[in-house]
């Protein structure tokens, strides 16, 4: 028997090629879902659906850009649809490539590496400007985005946590959140165990992950969100909001892969603190029991004293957010959805 | 009329030594005459401070009675040693202040130097000139992140403690409610009225409210200020009047 195990093992490892070991995982995944699976799933469909996109643009066409502000105003010649404004920012300076969040493009909030459409004025935000309040709405919604990164990844496989939607961001309230039905049951996450997902959300910021927009039709992103029953109902009546009428606007920053009006911020890099500091029990009229998730972030380029932050605004961040419960609306009434 | 608060009264201003009250006015029509022409002076602080004044009681004149008029015309004459000034104030500055509704200079205070003279020294200027500002602008830092998240725990700290007030109010009311009804109702008992319970209610309610209001007055600092501040004016005013 000895010589026997490993002797089924080696005909196991050779006999079962590549196929059959798509079939085994297949087979495994139509019985219980993973987060990882489905997260897997939606980054191929975004980068065949980019290839997609990029393989329309067939010519190169130039446009004026004239950058407005530090260190000087010029005016630089860009490709058509395929530079961005971070782009023009390593033309001009690194300090604008790394402290800029965001861009105005025409005086319209723009994300950093959205490609530009036409000749344009181009103004950088960053978080020390005299207004930057553009920004911070920008920024607390990615960090609702990046609290969906770190509630998908943060659990083990058996618990499949289903992202809702998150409201508007609003920075007085002080915190920002992400609707979500965890499923964990009758488990209450303790602080450490917060901490741990703070964590997850902190290291994001030496990971540097760029955040790309991508607009894709509504069958692309049905296909996407098929797994998640919240995103799947609510996408219809996001394009219908769209100005095509059926397109839907997605983000992504590494593997994560979200739905988002936006604008966010350029890089992950760019958020320095980030906590997570309570779940609440939630009740939406449609969509059942969820959980609602606060956090609270600081930009890298923001410093504050840990007595002020962890003594004054962490136990408020704790504080059930007041900010409308997801609901979906009829197709019929298009009011705008709290979500997004 | 000065546009500004100064103290007034007379200083001794070292200009040279043994010069005298002549060598002051020298000094000042000096300070004065460069201010009209450079429009930034930079002499002591007692020398800058005594001169401003005469310095704006000059333009306030010239805005005032403009250049038909002999006395202002004289005034002038006196204090710009320098008769080419003369239409610059007239020409220049008279325009320049039309509608000013604050006063014509600013005086900054400079760092005291060492090794140096020991005089403090100061910064005299015309408003509205052509010089780069003595005082850097302020950043504005209200809409800062940080700014606008502490700026909420703040609203959020004052609207608690509102709270907290007003529930011990309520909860000291309805106490002195039925201390109130307990006395009216015994005193009504000795009287043996038949309409004994409407009465004790009635008395409860007017004797209640002023109770209420001298408690106010112990624990809301704005309350009692205001109220008591405003008594003790009208009484002086009765005072006075009287006298």
């Amino acid at each position: 028997m000895a010589t026997a195990i490993p002797k089924v093992k080696w005909l196991l490892r050779s006999s079962m090629t590549c196929r059959l070991q798509k079939f085994f995982k297949r087979a495994y995944s139509s019985q219980k879902l993973t987060n990882a699976e489905v997260r897997q799933k939606r980054v191929e469909l975004f980068n065949a659906e980019k290839e997609r996109q990029m393989g329309l643009l067939t010519r190169v066409e130039k446009i004026e850009v004239r950058h407005k502000g530090v260190p000087e105003e010029c005016t630089l010649i860009m490709n058509k649809d395929l530079s961005t404004p971070f782009n023009c920012a390593m033309h001009i300076h690194e300090l604008l490539m790394t402290r800029s969040a965001l861009a105005l493009v025409n005086g319209e909030p723009w994300d950093m590496h959205r490609p530009m459409e036409r000749d344009c004025e181009l103004q950088f935000l960053h978080f020390q400007d005299e207004d930057s309040r553009i920004l911070n709405n920008a920024f607390w919604r990615t960090c609702s985005f990046i609290l969906g990164h770190v509630l998908e990844t943060a659990f083990k496989d058996e618990y499949y946590v289903e992202l809702c939607s998150f409201p508007p961001p609003n920075v007085s309230s002080g915190s920002f959140v992400y609707d979500a039905a965890l499923n964990l049951g009758d488990w209450k996450l303790s602080q450490t165990e917060l901490n741990c997902l703070s964590r997850i959300g902190y290291r994001l910021s030496f990971a540097d992950l760029r955040l790309q927009r991508l607009q894709v039709p509504v069958s692309v992103a049905n296909e996407m969100f098929a797994d998640n029953r919240f995103k799947a109902e609510q996408i219809s009546a996001i394009a219908a909001k769209s100005k095509s009428g059926s397109e839907v606007t997605v983000y992504r920053a590494g593997d994560h892969i979200d739905l988002s009006s936006g604008p966010l911020i350029g890089s992950t890099s760019q958020i320095g603190r980030y906590s997570v500091c309570a779940v609440h029990d939630v009740e939406s009229p449609t969509f059942g029991k969820l959980q609602r998730v606060q956090g609270l972030a600081l930009p890298t380029q923001l410093t504050m004293h840990s007595w002020t932050y962890d003594s004054i605004l962490r136990p408020r961040a704790a504080k059930l957010n007041t900010g409308p419960i997801p609901v979906l609306r009829n197709l019929q009434a298009q009011g705008d959805l709290p979500a997004h | 009329m000065l546009r500004f608060r100064h103290r007034m009264r007379p200083r001794k201003i070292p200009t040279t030594i043994h010069a005298g009250q002549e060598g002051r006015l020298k000094r000042m029509r000096q300070i004065v005459t460069g201010l009209i022409r450079y429009e930034r002076v930079e002499p002591t602080f007692a020398q800058a401070d005594e001169a401003r004044q005469y310095a704006e009681r000059l333009l306030y004149l010239a805005i005032k009675n403009g250049d038909k008029h002999k006395e202002t015309m004289d005034m002038a004459d006196f204090w710009l040693l320098e008769k080419d000034l003369i239409h610059k104030l007239f020409k220049v500055l008279v325009p320049r202040y039309q509608n000013h509704t604050s006063c014509f200079t600013d005086l900054h205070k400079l760092a005291v130097e060492y090794p140096g003279s020991g005089f403090p020294r100061a910064v005299l200027e015309l408003r509205g000139n052509p010089w780069p500002p003595v005082v850097p602008k302020q950043r504005d830092t209200r809409y800062l992140l940080s700014n606008i998240l502490l700026a909420g725990a703040r609203k959020d700290y004052h609207n608690s403690k509102q709270k907290a007030r007003e529930q011990q109010l309520l909860q000291q009311k309805p106490q002195q409610q039925q201390k109130q009804a307990l006395s009216s109702g015994s005193e009504s008992v000795k009287s043996s009225r038949p309409h004994q319970s409407f009465s004790a209610s009635s008395s409860s309610v007017d004797s209640g409210i002023p109770e209420i209001e001298e408690d106010d007055r112990s624990e809301n600092g704005t309350l009692v200020d205001g109220t008591s501040f405003s008594r003790g004016s009208n009484s002086t005013l009765h005072n006075n009047s009287e006298r």
